[in-house]
């Protein structure tokens, strides 16, 4: 009887490769037996298979003991004790890349042949990367090497129907597998390792590990990584936004405004008027409705306590241009590095457009001064009505060790109407500002706006606080173009605001003098347009259309344009060359950074503190050489990586709003913010994407429980871990992933 | 007669099929099925067997798997099912109600530990708990032999003079897993051999009748000694089926004893199963040595063939029964019929061994032991426990 011993593991093929070769014998009149030792074990275990082969019926049913011929499946299950047992002048025959001689240490004085079985499944796609099926390979070289001829191996394949790549591979390594004849004395095996006695069940040590390592089955295993939540990244101001939010959901506001607090010194400003890209990110938007983010930043900044205002500490000074979000946000986080910062204001008031540009309905003037106030409050003083021009800028340079520039818009794009007296045409910026002055009445007025940005809104909304009898806004897109914040557009329709789409202006001319005496009307030209091809960017064009009626007149009483403005660029000196859009080169002066607006021309507020931020770090760079930005950004927590079934669907608390008619009239707040109550029940909607925390769901999923709480974080214990990957799966927040070995 | 190399449970799933659709021109056949380890394999084998007349019947639970069979058979189908360890357990109430009934339905037990602790591997434990339910049990000890013996057991339990179910045993694994050479039966032999099922008793719409409705004590003894006059004439019976089947197919099983070297050994050894293949080849060398020793593959165990025992030992002195099972607080359970049908022989040493438990490798040497331990005796002792490393 010959007996042979097949070392593999879970998903090779062994018990395959056992019957494989029992049937080239069967098929030739032999008495065979194959067989496998089975556990409840999964793909990876190592496990042992048997072939006894004999020209009378075999009655034995144990375990084969004292093989003639042991063959190894994984090249990693190759050591010195497979040969225990083995009688003499057999064959070890090995899956392995090396050749046979290499194993002259373990296996001296032995017959050892060795084919590179996984190289040849792998080539011919046979099983999978981390499991490849390497058992018809082996089929030929164990043939092979046992003195058959190849006919042998062919009809068992043929028997059990493997054709093709397995014919191919055990073909190939029949003709390939080397044999050699190790020098040396074959010396005893070491028996396998023995196992410990066995436990009692009463035994208060059951619990304990098993003794086997079952980590070693694995092909994959399971490892955390801290992802960027989509509103993080979305953020381009930078906050943590899943960090503030997750405090705010254990109640604690003070914790929430110092997270945010690190990144943005203008959270009551962003919680009122941001666009919050951030919300558009939100996982939930797909699942429900986004978390209300903005809403809860303003929760925040309203019911946190500031931290105590850090103090310069520095002897460099710094000076800053322009108070507007980006150069307060400059002037901010310069002053916590411990710099001493002037801000240099051409208007008697800080904030920047901030302050002239957004309307009280929407940011109250009160909101504004906290935050200033807190900026200022780090040792950071003012010089109000300062404008500062080139040669005031150049001789900041050599009095400062450095200077940002952030003076935003100065530049209003306008057109030319042609002939219109007076107040007929003013432009948006201006006529804000003078709304909030209060020097400015339109009661009575039909007022046409134009444009579709956020300042075309707020002038429309504004028109209409200022007595206008009738408000309309022509936009040369249509709705779904405009720039402005879509709550916004919804918020000015209900309060009467009447929007014309795909109407462009083309020039105002005196209306027939009116018989009473009173100022004659308005006549503004407009001529239809209609959506045309995307342009470069992307964006829609408009384009005029050439119909017999394309053209027409409106009656007004005033005309505001809203088209947007640039940058001012005569502040920079001359011989002065911009780099990278954030700093100048070629003076002799310190460093000047540029930045918010005047640089980047984002739009946003959020977009201005980011920048302000930024050029804070690269100041710190430049005179101490210390890089604080971030190292590069972490994966983005997609909606793909949530395992959204662990989620219930729960609509989110939206903040109460002034009614329309009630606040159509007056500069009072709009938006009310959310209860004191529902700002930490928003939070609870979070999804924490991509950023553990801690909820353990993966310790109460781990079946071998091999998964444990350490300190703040989690432990696999890789020695017994399977790698079944069902924490990963479970993860709610794709925190958990597996990775092949 | 087509020989193969395949599994015990391709083997026996076969059989089963085959038995099944040999009822094609009678009632058809059914199986209630559902998969356990390691008898799984047998269910998908009947579940891929194209049935001329007769289905399989995919079920939620064990329990249901026998009552689709007992509903089978008392509508006077051929029936069968397969299970394991507590697969078997959780059938059990229905089991009982098969045997009780009379109904000639075959069950394939393939042989496993019942958990706790969690174990897969071969122990008789399972289908020895089901010794009292009214089944003819067999312990089979090969592929061939489990061919055999299922297709006897059709041919026993639809005898007129038994309508019993039987039990097919099998060592999990060990003969379920292992591919070995068997004759296969063609489905013409099979249909020689069965004839067409019969199921006196069955539910006719033509003839409406209870059966198994409320019974007095007097009713109830009466039946239950029924099934004990039933069960005695099992040996007759299955000495003609054995009979038929070396009509057919030219070969003869085994009856409910298989003894070798008994007739003037003074020591026997008492076994089923794989064990006494194993057994086997070790008697034959000890003959050869002179030692006069000799074995019995206990192939039957309900009923317990008494009387074939007390005459195949007649000679001995020293008899060994080797258990893969256990009775906690008694012993080894094929022991305690062998100590039952034994009783009397005071000039008898008689020792039990409890060996591969929990699906301990039964080798040689373990055997060998075991041989030493009897012959070094000089009185009886409480069985004797080998630990068996798997």
């Amino acid at each position: 009887m010959i007996e042979m011993t097949i070392h593999g593991r879970g998903g090779q093929g062994g018990v395959t490769l056992a019957k494989l070769i029992a049937t080239s014998y069967f098929l030739r009149g032999g008495f065979t037996q194959a067989f496998g030792v089975y556990a409840a074990e999964r793909s990876g275990a190592p496990l042992a298979a048997f072939v006894r082969i004999d020209s009378e019926e075999i009655l034995n049913h144990n375990q084969v003991r004292t093989p003639d011929h042991v063959i190894v499946l994984d090249r990693t299950l190759i050591g010195p004790n497979i040969a225990f047992g083995m009688k003499e002048g057999g064959w070890i025959i090995l899956n392995a890349p090396e050749p046979p001689e290499a194993f002259a240490k373990q296996f001296g004085g032995r017959r050892v042949a060795a084919i590179d079985a996984t190289s040849l499944a792998l080539v011919h796609s046979l099983g999978t990367k981390s499991v490849p099926i390497v058992n018809t390979a082996m089929l030929g070289a164990v043939l092979k090497v046992l003195g058959e001829p190849w006919e042998a191996a062919a009809a068992a394949l043929s028997d059990l129907k493997f054709g093709g790549a397995n014919v191919e591979v055990a073909r190939e390594a029949f003709d390939k597998v080397r044999r050699v004849l190790l020098t040396g004395k074959p010396h005893a095996a070491a028996p396998p390792a023995e196992r410990p006695p066995p436990l009692d069940i009463l035994d208060e040590r059951i619990g304990a590990p098993s003794p086997i390592r079952t980590g070693s089955w694995a092909t994959r295993s399971p490892h955390r990584r801290q992802m960027l939540s989509p509103c993080s990244n979305a953020c381009p101001a930078g906050n943590d936004i899943q960090g503030f939010v997750r405090a705010l959901n254990e109640s604690d506001p003070d914790e929430a405004l110092a997270i945010l607090l690190e990144s943005s010194p203008l959270p009551g400003v962003c919680g009122r008027v941001c666009p919050a890209p951030c919300m558009n990110a939100c996982n939930r938007t797909l699942f429900d409705e986004p978390v209300q983010i903005r809403e809860l930043e303003r929760f925040a900044a309203e019911h946190g306590r500031r931290p105590d205002a850090i103090q310069p500490g520095r002897d460099e000074r710094i000076a800053v241009v322009g108070s507007g979000p980006a150069g307060l946000s400059a002037a901010y986080h310069l002053a916590r590095l411990g710099y001493r910062v002037t801000i240099y204001e051409g208007g008697s008031e800080l904030g920047g457009l901030l302050r002239t540009g957004i309307p009280a309905y929407r940011l109250p003037p009160d909101v504004l001064d906290r935050d200033i106030d807190f900026i200022l409050s780090h040792g950071v003083t003012v010089e109000r009505d300062r404008y500062v021009d080139r040669a005031q800028l150049l001789d900041l340079s050599h009095r400062y060790n450095a200077v940002f520039v952030g003076t935003g818009l100065q530049q209003v794009r306008s057109m030319d109407l042609g002939a219109a007296d007076g107040d007929r045409v003013l432009e948006g910026i201006d006529f804000l500002d003078r709304v909030r002055h209060g020097d400015l009445s339109l009661a009575g007025e039909r007022v046409i706006v134009i444009g579709g940005g956020n300042t075309a809104i707020d002038a429309a909304r504004s028109a209409l606080r200022a007595g206008a009898k009738k408000v309309r806004i022509l936009y040369r897109r249509s709705r779904a173009q405009m720039p402005a914040i879509a709550e916004e557009i919804t918020e000015a329709l209900e309060e009467g605001v009447v929007i014309e789409e795909l109407v462009a202006p083309l020039h105002v001319r005196r209306g027939p003098r009116v018989p009473d005496g009173e100022q004659a009307e308005t006549l503004l030209t407009c001529v239809r347009m209609r959506l045309g091809p995307r342009d470069a960017g992307g964006r829609m064009t408009a384009v005029e259309m050439v119909t017999e009626d394309s053209r027409f007149d409106v009656a007004c009483d005033r005309v505001i344009l809203a088209l947007g403005q640039g940058s001012d660029l005569s502040i920079l000196p001359e011989g002065a060359e911009i780099r990278d859009r954030d700093h100048l080169l070629g003076l002799s002066g310190a460093p000047i950074y540029l930045g918010g607006d005047f640089a980047t021309n984002d739009g946003t507020v959020a977009a201005a503190i980011g920048s302000g931020r930024r050029a804070a770090w690269q100041i710190h760079k430049t005179l101490t050489g210390e890089n604080l930005r971030p190292a590069e950004l972490p994966r983005v927590a997609g909606y793909e990586h949530m395992h959204m079934h662990v989620f219930t669907q729960a609509p989110a608390r939206h903040a109460a709003h002034r009614d329309a008619r009630q606040r159509r009239r007056t500069f009072e707040e709009v938006r009310l913010g959310l209860a004191e109550s529902e700002g930490p029940a928003e939070a609870g909607r979070c999804l924490s994407c991509g950023v553990c925390n801690e909820c353990d769901r993966c310790v109460t999923h781990c079946p071998e429980g091999i998964l444990r709480r350490d300190g703040d974080g989690y432990r696999f214990d890789y020695d017994y871990c399977k790698g079944c990957g069902i924490c990963a799966a479970q993860c709610p927040r794709g925190v958990i992933y597996m990775a092949e070995l | 007669m087509p020989r193969v190399l395949v599994t015990g449970n391709y083997a026996a799933g076969r059989t089963l099929a085959m038995a099944g659709e040999a009822n094609r021109r009678g009632l058809g056949c059914a199986a209630g099925a559902y998969p356990i380890t390691p008898q799984t394999e047998i269910v998908e084998v009947l579940s891929a067997f194209d049935f001329t007349k007769g289905r399989v019947v995919p079920v939620e639970s064990e329990h249901s798997a026998m009552a689709v069979c007992i509903g089978a058979a008392l509508a006077g189908a051929r029936a069968f099912t397969a299970s394991s360890a507590n697969g078997l357990a959780y059938m059990t109430e229905n089991v009982f109600a098969a045997g009780y009934y009379r109904l000639p339905i075959v069950l394939i037990a393939v042989n496993r530990t019942l958990g706790p602790p969690w174990n897969i591997w071969v122990d008789q434990g399972d289908s020895l708990a089901l010794r009292d339910a009214a089944w003819i049990q067999f312990y089979t000890e090969s592929h061939q032999d489990l061919v055999d013996t299922i297709l006897l057991a059709f041919r026993v339990a639809e005898d007129r003079r038994i309508h019993l179910p039987v039990l097919v045993a099998m060592d999990g694994f060990v003969i379920s897993h292992t591919q070995m050479p068997v004759d296969l039966p063609t489905q013409d032999e099979v249909d020689r051999y069965l004839p067409l099922g019969n199921v006196p008793h069955r539910l006719r719409t033509d003839h409406p009748a209870t059966v198994g409705g409320l019974t007095w004590p007097r009713e109830t003894a009466h039946m239950r000694h029924e099934i004990q006059e039933a069960m005695d004439r099992v040996p007759a019976v299955l000495a003609e089926a054995i009979d038929a089947f070396e009509a057919v197919f030219g070969r003869r099983p085994g009856g409910p004893l298989v003894t070798l070297h008994t007739d003037d050994a003074d020591t026997i050894v008492i076994g089923c199963n794989t064990i006494v293949r194993t057994l086997r080849r070790i008697i034959e060398a000890r003959r050869g040595t002179g030692e006069r020793i000799g074995m019995i593959n206990c192939r039957m165990f309900r009923p317990f063939p008494r009387e074939a025992l007390r005459r195949a030992v007649a000679s001995a002195r020293r008899v060994a029964v080797l258990d893969r099972n256990h009775s906690p607080g008694s012993g080894g359970i094929f022991w305690q019929e062998v100590a039952a049908s034994l009783r009397g022989r005071s000039d008898l040493l008689l020792q039990n061994y409890v060996v591969g438990l929990g699906g301990g490798d039964v080798t040689p040497d373990v055997i060998d032991r075991v041989l030493a331990d009897l012959s070094g005796r000089t009185r009886e002792a409480e069985p004797v426990w080998e630990e068996v490393a798997l």
